[in-house]
């Protein structure tokens, strides 16, 4: 037992010394792009395959490319579990030599947002964290392209209102939501089209604890016999609450959810009896397009890639990763250009996301048409609210049933200032972005 | 030999009542203060600050918290982690409806707060003991967590229902917010955390803890010797809350810098009550020993294959860790089911004798 526990001391003491040192410095000639990803906990199932497509999408650029002009991508993960207090640790320790910080769950971007006006990095939140992030004269460092969940809810409600938002007057609109800040971020827009249109709005919470049990829930929604239900879920709750659709046989023609709640693993769970769900999204997987054949050749073959089975290939959230990566890597690209310079400083990176150009052209010479919404980020606008698709379950897989639709920016513009300007007055002082002109 | 404890004569019983009967335990303390004010400060970064040397800091007080309820009073309960989230969002109100309020004031004032809700769900303690008490401080946890979530009032009907830490400065400097330094919130939590420790060091060895323990060793007995029960039990949920309320503020001010009401769900309570079960109940030191195996190990753990370059994805890194710490807190229970803080006390034991063991 003194040998065991002296070994203990030793490793400990080891341990504690090597934590004291500055985190490894990283070789002069690469970027470090770190992610903090969730592979384990409760939403490792939804986080997983955007882990694995973000990272193929850099490795695909290290072996075919060898980098972004001749610099090599250092990426990264960092694994938090989707657990706040992992992600704060995993900020701090990748923030020294990061050129951009990719937060993932709406609870660590709240921790770390505030932080990255001081450390000076970049977010990178595509499709997550606040709506109001899209302000950019206030949120100088952060970033959530191309949609955000404000944008989500328009998009919804013009499309179940075939365009016309007066149809919807007299009619029962239910949220089903995740009760925690990510699931409640939606309601204010719902109530204020609500109120605007004549609709009545529902929010129907689900706990963290009940993901896996939504009956009641489910049974308050037959009571009130909606004309549709939205839904953003995450993780568990997503395929609880498609299993309890089904089960109690709800059309599954009234139920559509948000771009996180359109994923092919939880609707395995229903499989043929989901066919006819639906979900707003950005991206819809172009399985035969260039990009994905190069995936095929430089990476999967190679054996380079996490992925479990061949077939994650054409999911949703594999490809969003794959969209996620892309976004980054064109910043990079844009500021190399701007600053000619090959490795970037955070303060650079900060250019290139707001100059992101990603237009049909843009698109077909990255082999991703059809991949993603185009859009533009500005100073001014660091979402670019390019819009969305909506796909449907087909009962083995989602396909692309509309045009891209466009959210309502004139209804959320003001709400979006409002909100923005309350969360800079909160956190005084808070820097404002005055250069931007726009 | 280096605990040579022959010749330090007690002349009076004060003496022999001192904080530090043995020279070497005093001179331990200055030398492992003397690393906490002077050594690590001067050598750590911010990621050691921030992921290691304060939530241990921050851990260790909630775990003294809960440790003089469980440990010294011998009154299980279940719900730290919504103490300690009724001092966070104490303080949270407090800051935002007075913003000139000093943070130490604020903090201190918090505390009283969690102390007030604590002993009202220790009301039940009067009549019930051991596992049924745990239910209802359980009932706490969960109706607590469930008002921070419902009660927009609580954090000012923000629209993510979170609350953000605003910048707060004390004398000039800032101390909280996101542009204080970690080095100057390690500062102000270790200040907080050896200020309070030595107040309960104090209380558990007087009179008040000796009540406690008499409490926690047979109440029948203690109330046959003239010991009033209910006195003696609510005073310890007061005490234990209120120390638990101000690691909850420390928690998010100091630390997080912005918190939902799910980060003080039964997740965090069960964590406080391993840290202080580990460590070792009914002992100061132990929260600190604790906090240190369930806080800062995993953390070490995890920079190990980063440092060295180790080609182990992230995510096994995670894996590995759980299973490394779950495995040494079998093994240290095991081996000394009282806790590190017994460890300590038979290595010092050991020392006292060495190198002539009878």
């Amino acid at each position: 037992m003194q040998t065991m526990m002296r070994m203990t001391a030793l490793s400990a003491a080891f341990a504690a010394a090597a934590a004291f040192v500055a985190p490894a410095a990283l070789a002069q000639d690469s970027l470090y792009v770190p992610n903090l990803s969730y592979r384990t906990g409760p939403f490792a199932a939804t986080g997983t395959p955007i882990m694995n497509g973000q990272r193929d999408y850099m490795t695909l650029l290290n072996e075919r490319d060898g980098g972004i002009n001749g610099v090599r991508i250092a990426y990264d993960e960092c694994e938090t579990g989707y657990n706040t207090e992992k992600g704060v640790e995993c900020y701090e320790a990748t923030k020294a030599n990061a050129i951009v910080t990719q937060p993932w769950s709406t609870g660590i971007t709240l921790q770390v947002l505030p932080r990255t006006n001081v450390d000076q990095i970049p977010v990178l939140a595509p499709g997550y964290g606040f709506s109001p992030m899209a302000d950019g004269k206030v949120f100088k460092w952060a970033y959530n392209p191309p949609s955000s969940y404000w944008d989500g809810a328009s998009m919804l409600l013009n499309y179940v209102a075939d365009g016309d938002l007066s149809s919807l007057n007299g009619k029962k609109i239910v949220l089903i939501h995740l009760d925690a800040p990510y699931g409640r971020e939606p309601i204010p827009l719902f109530e204020k089209y609500a109120a605007e249109h004549g609709f009545t709005f529902l929010p129907i919470p689900v706990g963290v604890t009940e993901m896996q049990n939504q009956s009641a829930q489910w049974l308050q929604i037959r009571r009130e016999n909606p004309d549709f239900v939205f839904m953003w879920g995450w993780g568990a709750m997503n395929a609880g609450a498609l299993t309890e659709a089904a089960r109690t046989r709800f059309p599954m023609e009234k139920f559509l959810g948000i771009w996180w709640s359109g994923h092919d693993g939880d609707m395995a769970a229903v499989g043929e009896q989901g066919k006819g769900y639906r979900a707003v999204s950005w991206n819809v997987p172009v399985s035969d397009s260039p990009l994905m054949n190069d995936i095929r050749q430089h990476v999967i073959e190679k054996g380079l890639s996490q992925i479990g089975n061949q077939s994650e290939l054409d999911w949703v959230f594999y490809q969003r990763g794959l969209v996620i990566s892309m976004m980054a890597a064109e910043a990079i690209k844009a500021a190399q250009e701007e600053f000619d310079a090959t490795v970037i400083t955070p303060e650079q990176m900060r250019w290139g996301l707001e100059n992101l150009n990603i237009d049909e052209a843009k698109l077909e010479e990255l082999g991703m048409s059809g991949m993603v919404v185009p859009f533009q980020t500005t100073c001014a606008n660091h979402t670019g609210h390019g819009g969305g698709w909506i796909i449907e379950w087909d009962g083995s897989k989602f396909e692309r049933v509309s045009d891209i639709l466009s959210p309502d920016r004139e209804v959320i513009e003001p709400l979006e200032a409002a909100e923005a300007a309350k969360y800079a007055e909160a956190n005084a002082p808070w820097p404002a972005n005055d250069e931007c002109s726009l | 030999m280096l605990y040579r404890v022959a010749g330090q004569f007690k002349t009076s019983y004060k003496a022999d009542y001192a904080l530090f009967p043995v020279r070497q335990d005093a001179w331990l303390l200055t030398f492992i203060l003397l690393l906490a004010f002077v050594v690590f400060p001067m050598t750590a970064n911010e990621f050691t600050f921030r992921a290691l040397l304060i939530p241990v800091l921050i851990y260790s007080l909630a775990a003294l918290g809960l440790n003089i309820l469980t440990g010294y009073a011998g009154q299980l309960s279940l719900g730290t982690g919504a103490f300690m989230g009724v001092g966070a969002y104490a303080c949270y109100k407090l800051v935002t409806i007075f913003p000139e309020m000093n943070i130490v004031v604020a903090i201190a004032l918090s505390g009283f707060f969690s102390a007030t809700v604590g002993m009202a769900f220790g009301l039940p303690s009067l009549r019930i003991k051991g596992f049924y008490l745990a239910i209802a401080t359980l009932a706490a946890q969960f109706f607590l967590v469930w008002l921070f979530q419902k009660w927009a009032w609580l954090y000012n009907y923000n629209a993510s229902g979170a609350i953000q830490v605003p910048n707060i400065s004390m004398f000039g400097v800032p101390v909280a917010g996101p542009n204080a330094k970690a080095i100057t919130q390690y500062y102000f939590v270790l200040g907080i955390v050896c200020v309070v420790t030595f107040f309960a060091i104090n209380i558990t060895r007087g009179r008040i803890g000796r009540i406690w323990k008499a409490v926690r060793d047979m109440d029948i007995a203690a109330e046959l010797v003239g010991i009033n029960l209910m006195k003696a039990k609510l005073l310890a949920f007061f005490v234990s809350s209120y120390i638990v309320g101000v690691a909850g503020a420390l928690f998010v001010f100091l630390w997080r810098g912005a918190a939902e009401a799910e980060l003080f769900d039964i997740q965090l309570s069960f964590r406080v009550l391993f840290i202080a079960i580990i460590g070792g109940l009914g002992s100061i030191l132990g929260n600190f020993l604790g906090a240190i195996l369930i806080v800062a190990l995993p953390v070490l753990l995890g920079v190990v294959p980063r440092m060295f370059g180790l080609p182990i994805s992230s995510a096994m890194v995670e894996h590995l860790n759980i299973m490394i710490i779950g495995a040494l807190i079998i093994t240290f229970l095991i081996l000394e089911p009282h806790g590190l803080a017994r460890y300590w006390q038979i290595i010092r034991e050991k020392l006292i004798i060495w190198p002539f063991p009878h």
